[in-house]
């Protein structure tokens, strides 16, 4: 009973940080940022799941997070190009040919940048597993090298990263305005959040997961081999990661080398505020970032990284562990 | 006293003053200060003084990091914003303040230090209570976090280009006091000798602080956290007073960084690339030695230094292969690839491995 009560105060917080600015913006203005706001928190969700799971099943800090988002970026910004070139489905006035092109482009994204995470994780992260310091540095080195790796392949300099022709612009819907890309982020972001969420609580491999997450030990004893969901599951973080920084490349327009130690950032905050291991936990500490940042920054727009650190230290304070068990 | 009564610890103490003088390393360490001392009259070029002092600052800012990581166990990835608040402070209160004077310089390293201070224990309090891993990402997030801040308050910081400021009298580069040993004593050759002092002084007292008591069971919790819960230490209090220890020697570390090089930025100052290099500098030199921090730092700091002359030597010898050029560019690349290369075969560091490796041809 006393658990059933206790899981009603994260959502009740969420509610009252959703509501609380219409004290101060007019209503429309209030739509239209809660709509950004929500897109944001999906990008984040995607971002910072993945270093969760991660955390959790591996207990394995991964800094490299961040140039595996930008990995994604780029490869995305790359297929869209070429996929473009071919069928010139980015450019066509069909919503539905955009949608393809752009589904397209993260599925590439993803896949790439998962088998990346693979040789990452097995070249790299393998060796030191059970030292959280070494597993730092290491990661850390990794990071360096993945950036840099970026910055041979595609150059140093920004790009501007391509964005289907559907996508520009904005509905007017009784004089509210509606972005377009934001409502295909947060659809396109719940799509994968249910997916995430339906293998880990449907299949038998997210048990193995689920209880990994827990306690990895255990699961060696059962007779599975840990070290291969390890590998797995480092590789569906950095798909994650990698689809997470092909959508905010699009939502922002442009990529850059180091755009991962920017995201990073947020990702750690809304893990941390989340509970490390917990999906829901990411989601909701996703939309509670997005949300705030979104409504702050329209407020006072020098604060807006301010509040972020704010909801860190004052959910930290209230509830050291962050607002959800390891594994939910 | 009765030398037959002494606990472990006491004989252990008791053998290590009375070794101070006869070991080998004791004189290594008069040689180097000795060099270091004779630097300005050695080098004339203002950029060999340059990278030496860079080295000395550094070594101060990468032990007292090595305090929290190789002596506490805990990772912190924000410690560069301590350095970055000794540096901001200096910068604004001679800088964007014009408070041009002795008195002031003192109060703002003085006012950063509490800062600091604060800073980390509230910083500890909130996050290593739960867990230690808890600390890493908290503090990266609060560098990020200044690293933004110093460069968006721009009426305060001077944002990206930050503030380039003059210092008092004395330190003024266009001050004189005359010839001495053939060489001009200028307000620089002066600033570098009270860097020097503040950080001899600062490297002192973390010996110090390492060897007092607090700094035995800080050595006990990195090893077994565990068995010093059960032997009733309040492990997290004994952390944070590490951590904030740290953080203070690395506020007048930054305010050491400012006056020498008499400008701060974000970029310079408080960024994640720098904390970077402190890493690295960890890294190479050995973790939980104190004295590796001047190998890791000597050898960043002359890397860094010369890496442009590097690279144009590359260039010239391979004419006409762009991918040379390419690849010298990207040299951040070999960092990285150095970072990982070390924690894999010499996880121990330079000063780790030769120790051992002497201990071991000892015991042979």
């Amino acid at each position: 009973m006393s658990t059933q009560q206790k899981a009603w105060l994260p959502a009740l917080a969420v509610i009252a940080v959703f509501l609380l600015p219409i004290l101060f913006i007019s209503p429309k203005t209030y739509i239209t940022l809660t709509i950004s706001g929500v897109a944001m928190g999906m990008l984040l969700f995607l971002v910072s799941s993945g270093f969760s799971l991660i955390f959790g099943f591996m207990s394995v800090l991964n800094m490299a997070h961040g140039a595996l988002f930008a990995w994604g970026a780029y490869i995305g910004f790359s297929a869209f190009t070429v996929i473009n070139k071919w069928t010139g489905w980015g450019a066509s006035d069909s919503i539905f040919l955009n949608m393809m092109i752009f589904l397209l482009v993260l599925m590439v994204a993803g896949i790439g940048v998962a088998l990346l995470g693979v040789v990452v994780e097995r070249l790299v992260i393998r060796p030191v597993y059970g030292s959280h310091l070494f597993q730092i540095f290491i990661t850390v080195g990794a990071m360096i090298v993945l950036e840099e790796l970026i910055r041979m392949v595609w150059g140093p300099d920004d790009e501007v990263m391509p964005v289907p022709m559907n996508f520009i612009g904005s509905y007017d819907l009784f004089d509210v305005v509606v972005s377009k890309y934001p409502l295909i982020a947060i659809a396109v972001g719940s799509a994968l959040y249910l997916i995430v969420f339906m293998i880990l609580r449907r299949t038998r491999l997210g048990m193995i997961v689920r209880a990994g997450v827990e306690n990895p030990e255990m699961v060696q004893v059962m007779g599975h081999n840990v070290y291969r969901y390890f590998t797995g599951v480092f590789a569906a973080g950095s798909a994650l990661a990698a689809i997470g920084g092909g959508m905010w490349a699009t939502f922002v327009k442009s990529i850059h080398p180091a755009m991962g130690g920017e995201v990073i950032v947020f990702a750690l905050i809304v893990a941390i505020i989340g509970g490390l291991g917990s999906m829901t936990g990411s989601v909701v500490g996703a939309l509670m970032v997005g949300l705030s940042y979104n409504y702050v920054a329209y407020l006072i727009p020098k604060a807006a990284l301010g509040i972020t650190m704010l909801l860190l230290v004052v959910i930290l304070s209230i509830k050291p562990t962050g607002l959800f068990r390891e594994g939910t | 006293m009765n030398k037959e009564n002494f606990n472990p610890v006491q004989r252990f103490r008791l053998r290590e003053t009375e070794e101070r003088y006869r070991n080998p390393y004791f004189f290594l360490k008069i040689l180097l200060l000795a060099f270091f001392l004779a630097t300005p009259f050695l080098f004339r070029s203002f950029e060999i003084l340059d990278v030496v002092l860079k080295i000395i600052i550094f070594s101060a800012l990468v032990a007292s990091y090595d305090i929290i990581l190789g002596y506490t166990g805990i990772v912190s990835l924000g410690h560069v914003m301590y350095f970055g608040i000794g540096a901001y402070l200096v910068g604004i209160f001679v800088g964007k303040l014009g408070l041009v004077s002795y008195g002031y310089l003192a109060l703002a390293v003085l006012i950063a230090v509490v800062i600091s201070g604060i800073l980390s224990v509230l910083i500890g309090f909130f996050s290593l209570r739960i867990r230690a891993i808890f600390f890493a990402m908290i503090t990266l997030a609060f560098l990020e976090f200044i690293s933004i801040l110093s460069s968006q308050l721009r009426s305060i910081t001077g944002g990206e280009d930050g503030i380039s400021f003059k210092l008092p009298h004395i330190l003024a580069i266009d001050y004189s006091f005359g010839r001495f040993l053939g060489i001009e004593v200028t307000g620089r050759i002066v600033s570098y000798y009270l860097i020097l002092l503040v950080c001899l002084i600062l490297f002192l007292l973390m010996l110090r602080f390492v060897q007092s008591p607090v700094g035995r069971v800080l050595q006990s919790i990195r090893d077994n956290e565990q068995r010093s819960i059960a032997l009733g230490y309040k492990t997290y209090l004994f952390q944070v007073i590490a951590s904030s220890f740290a953080s203070c020697v690395a506020a007048v570390t930054g305010a050491c960084f400012a006056i020498w090089v008499r400008y701060v930025s974000p970029d310079s100052s408080v960024s994640v690339s720098i904390m970077l290099d402190v890493l690295l500098m960890v890294i190479v030199g050995g973790m939980g030695t104190l004295y590796g921090g001047i190998f890791g730092a000597a050898f960043l700091v002359i890397t860094r230094a010369f890496l442009p002359k590097l690279q144009t030597l590359i260039v010239s010898l391979l004419p006409g292969v762009p991918f040379a050029a390419r690849l010298s560019e990207r040299w951040l690349l070999y960092f990285g690839l150095l970072f990982i290369l070390i924690v894999y075969f010499f996880p121990k560091g330079i000063v780790g491995t030769a120790q051992e490796m002497i201990s071991r041809r000892k015991e042979e």
